[in-house]
């Protein structure tokens, strides 16, 4: 009955909710991702540093046994509220995938992965009057972005003894937003006007993990990234280069009780690198960002903690890029959620359920996601 | 629930979630919240190019234009309409005085005699509307002239008259003579055996009709029942000889002469205006056109028929060949536009879509001709002069033919 019940909140609570897009990720590069699988994402990351199927730290491969491949799609539903009014909205990305196991006769590990760097997906609708051949006629302008950053991850770990797992990863960024600006007339003698532009990113990063465990029941985690330059590129003309920030991961994994997995996580950015390459545009610029997760996975069965556990998280931090200037935006989130391996723990589903509320001054939005992770062990 | 189950639940259930329709838009107050700026639209005037807007045919041909009075679709009758003064004339096909009965030219008696006339439009807010049958020389042709054949339109030439009732809007108006007053269409033995006939109207205000032509198959007819005397037998027999017109024209009072310092569209013979712009390829390439709209400022009110409108059409020149110019056959292109009866401000016609295809395509000439439709040209009482380029520039209110053009700049799109 539990169960039945766990899986109905997972699914009927996101009526009213929201997602990975928002209106924070407007500015700027966007609304920056995060590259989890779902067992991480339902602990609101907090065992990301950990977690082999998540992008946050190399060295996770090394928990690897046999060779994985997870994709994970992301549902959002989100209220969004400024200024200008409300609107309900919701959407649907797939966020991370990875393939990743360990090599043969080695204590080595290697894995590649796809994940979102930061999402550009937007629209946003105003009105206005304007006075054409002297008459005022009401306008509706609709400005929309499609598209964001994504970044391909070639990552290999090597077990140190027993205690250490050390890993390496080169990240190579890429992606694309396609622009679009319509302004539609009232008074239809004035035909709609659409403008469009294509916007592209390269860039390259690498990162460094390390994890020490202390035993099977605790392990400190600890990555660091630096992701370089993007050049950004307007329909193929070079027009700016932006830092991206360094990344600095800590995180810690406890097995409090046989049936009890706790985890924390700190993650910073240097996102204030890219703020005069933002200024210089003509944006609001980029302030440094944290995220302090903490998390719980609850096995029922100790022997067979995959199955069916149940995952709580929660989250706070900070985003990069201020509607508001000298306002940072800032984001909290709840989540929960569970999964199961079968057919021989060579298959499984997790889904996670989280519920973020964002704020900066006038803009806020609350937003249900819905995340769901599928891992083949073939 | 085994696992199985399990699982196939929460992938259904996920499924039903995630195949919501995505919905992105969000309001917004732009621009604190909009990236980049804003969008900016202007207003620009383009005037037509110097001596670079004519209209065919010029003074020194006006003998002829591209459609000649009595060729388009219908023929032109008014009394006292302040458009035109016109009167409509029928030559018929011969009627020969005698038929072949058993292989006998014989001689026959015209018992009655039918006259179907096409009206095409009229005023429908006029009424009291009577169209008047006169009969003409058979001689009459496209050389005669409006007071030549007035002469003639008096009451000793009378044939009939058709009282239109007032809710007759269209069709066929018919009249029948019989008895003596067939006498009135007689053709003499040994005459050319053709009839011809004027229209005249009256009504209780002055006003105009239109009536069927050749050009549209809508000419008049006249029908001729008769009665062959057999002798030899003794019986008589009927039979009925219709004749088509031949030969259809209208007479204009004032016939609209065309002047080379100014632009003339429609009329009889009808004239076509062209007209040439040089956008520049640095407009057309960094503007988004939201507004294209012809500004031709009238030398005098165009005055159309009430309740059947005036049309104007501009069309975009495939190639700039002068007076023929091939012209487009898209209809999406080809702009028609419905003028109120008395047009006495200055015309404007939206052409943004013809402003687009010169910037979409630049061997496109730009330019355009401004025709009455070929459904009605020749055919209508509108005739429409407009200012242009060579005309004498007195009066602050006199304007070339120019686009009034409103357009955006390239959207400035915030560079992360």
């Amino acid at each position: 009955m539990r169960r039945v019940l766990l899986v109905l909140m997972l699914v009927a609570v996101p009526a009213t909710g929201a997602a990975q897009s928002s209106q924070f990720g407007v500015r700027g590069l966007g609304m920056p991702g995060r590259s989890l699988s779902a067992r991480a994402f339902s602990t609101g990351g907090a065992f990301a540093m950990f977690d082999p199927e998540s992008g946050l730290n190399p060295a996770a491969l090394g928990r690897l046994t046999i060779l994985t491949a997870g994709f994970a799609a992301l549902q959002d539903f989100r209220h969004v509220e400024n200024p200008a009014g409300t609107e309900s909205l919701r959407e649907t990305r797939f966020p991370n995938i990875t393939v990743a196991g360990p090599v043969r006769r080695y204590p080595a590990f290697v894995g590649v992965s796809f994940s979102n760097y930061s999402s550009r997906d937007f629209t946003l609708a105003s009105a206005d009057t304007v006075a054409l051949r002297g008459i005022l006629v009401p306008v509706s302008d609709t400005l929309s972005s499609r598209g964001g950053l994504s970044d391909l991850r070639l990552a290999a770990a090597y077990r140190v003894q027993d205690a250490w797992v050390v890993g390496g990863a080169f990240h190579i960024i890429t992606g694309s937003n396609r622009l679009r600006s319509l302004r539609a007339f009232a008074d239809t003698t004035y035909q709609v006007a659409t403008q469009q532009s294509e916007v592209s990113y390269t860039g390259i990063g690498v990162s460094l993990g390390v994890i020490r465990s202390f035993g099977p029941a605790f392990s400190l985690g600890a990555s660091v990234r630096s992701d370089g330059k993007v050049n950004v590129d307007r329909d193929s003309s070079r027009v700016s280069t932006v830092d991206l920030p360094y990344t600095f991961g800590f995180g810690m994994r406890w097995q409090a009780r046989p049936k009890l997995e706790l985890a924390s996580d700190v993650v910073v950015k240097t996102w204030s690198g890219a703020n005069s390459d933002l200024l210089a545009q003509g944006g609001t610029g980029a302030d440094n960002t944290f995220e302090v997760a903490l998390g719980a996975e609850y096995a029922a069965d100790p022997r067979r903690p995959s199955r069916r556990p149940l995952r709580l998280g929660v989250r706070y931090g900070t985003l990069p890029f201020s509607l508001v200037p000298g306002d940072q935006p800032t984001e909290f989130g709840l989540s929960l959620g569970s999964g199961l391996r079968f057919a021989q723990e060579r298959a499984g589903i997790d889904l996670g359920l989280e519920h973020v509320w964002r704020s900066s001054g006038p803009y806020t939005e609350r937003a249900f996601l819905v995340n769901l992770g599928v891992s083949v062990r073939p | 629930m085994s696992g199985w189950r399990w699982a196939g639940g929460v992938l259904l259930l996920t499924a039903i979630v995630t195949a919501c329709q995505e919905r992105l838009t969000s309001p917004a107050d732009c621009p604190a919240l909009c990236p980049g700026g804003s969008v900016e639209v202007f207003d620009t005037i383009v005037p037509v190019v110097q001596n670079r807007d004519s209209s065919f045919p010029v003074f020194a041909d006006r003998a002829s234009g591209y459609v000649d009075r009595g060729g388009g679709p219908a023929l032109l009758v008014s009394n006292g309409f302040a458009a035109s003064e016109d009167r409509a004339v029928y030559r018929f096909a011969p009627r020969s005085d005698s038929l072949v009965v058993r292989d006998t030219l014989r001689a026959y008696t015209v018992d009655s005699v039918t006259f179907n006339l096409s009206l095409i439009a009229r005023d429908t807010l006029v009424n009291g509307l009577k169209v008047y049958l006169y009969r003409l020389p058979s001689s009459v042709d496209n050389t005669t002239t409006f007071a030549d054949v007035d002469a003639q339109l008096v009451d000793i030439n009378l044939i009939d008259s058709i009282a239109v009732p007032d809710s007759v809007n269209t069709g066929t108006l018919t009249t029948t003579l019989r008895g003596a007053d067939v006498a009135r269409v007689e053709l003499p033995p040994g005459g050319d055996s053709v009839l011809a006939i004027g229209l005249r109207i009256a009504a209780e205000t002055p006003t105009g009709i239109r009536v069927g032509s050749l050009a549209s198959s809508t000419g008049a007819n006249y029908t001729s029942y008769v009665t062959v005397d057999v002798p030899d037998t003794g019986s008589t027999r009927r039979q009925s000889l219709s004749r088509v017109a031949a030969f259809n024209t209208f007479v204009t009072q004032d016939p609209v002469i065309p002047d080379d310092r100014l632009l003339t569209v429609g009329g009889e013979p009808s004239s076509r205006a062209l007209l040439r712009f040089g956008l520049s390829d640095e407009f057309l390439d960094s503007s988004t056109i939201v507004r294209a709209t012809l500004e031709l400022t009238p030398v005098r009110p165009i005055i159309g028929l009430p309740t059947d409108p005036t049309l104007l059409q501009i069309v975009p020149v495939i190639g700039d060949l002068g007076a023929k110019s091939p012209l487009t056959e898209v209809g999406t292109l080809i702009r028609t536009d419905s003028l109120p009866s008395v047009q006495s401000d200055t015309l404007r016609v939206e052409v943004t879509r013809i402003v687009e295809l010169w910037q979409s395509d630049r061997t496109s000439p730009q330019s355009i001709f401004i025709r009455v439709p070929s459904t009605r040209e020749a055919a209508t009482f509108a005739r429409a002069v407009f200012h242009s380029t060579r005309t004498p520039l007195a009066d602050p209110s006199i304007v070339a033919p120019r686009l009034r053009i409103t357009y955006q700049r390239s959207f400035p799109f915030e560079n992360p």
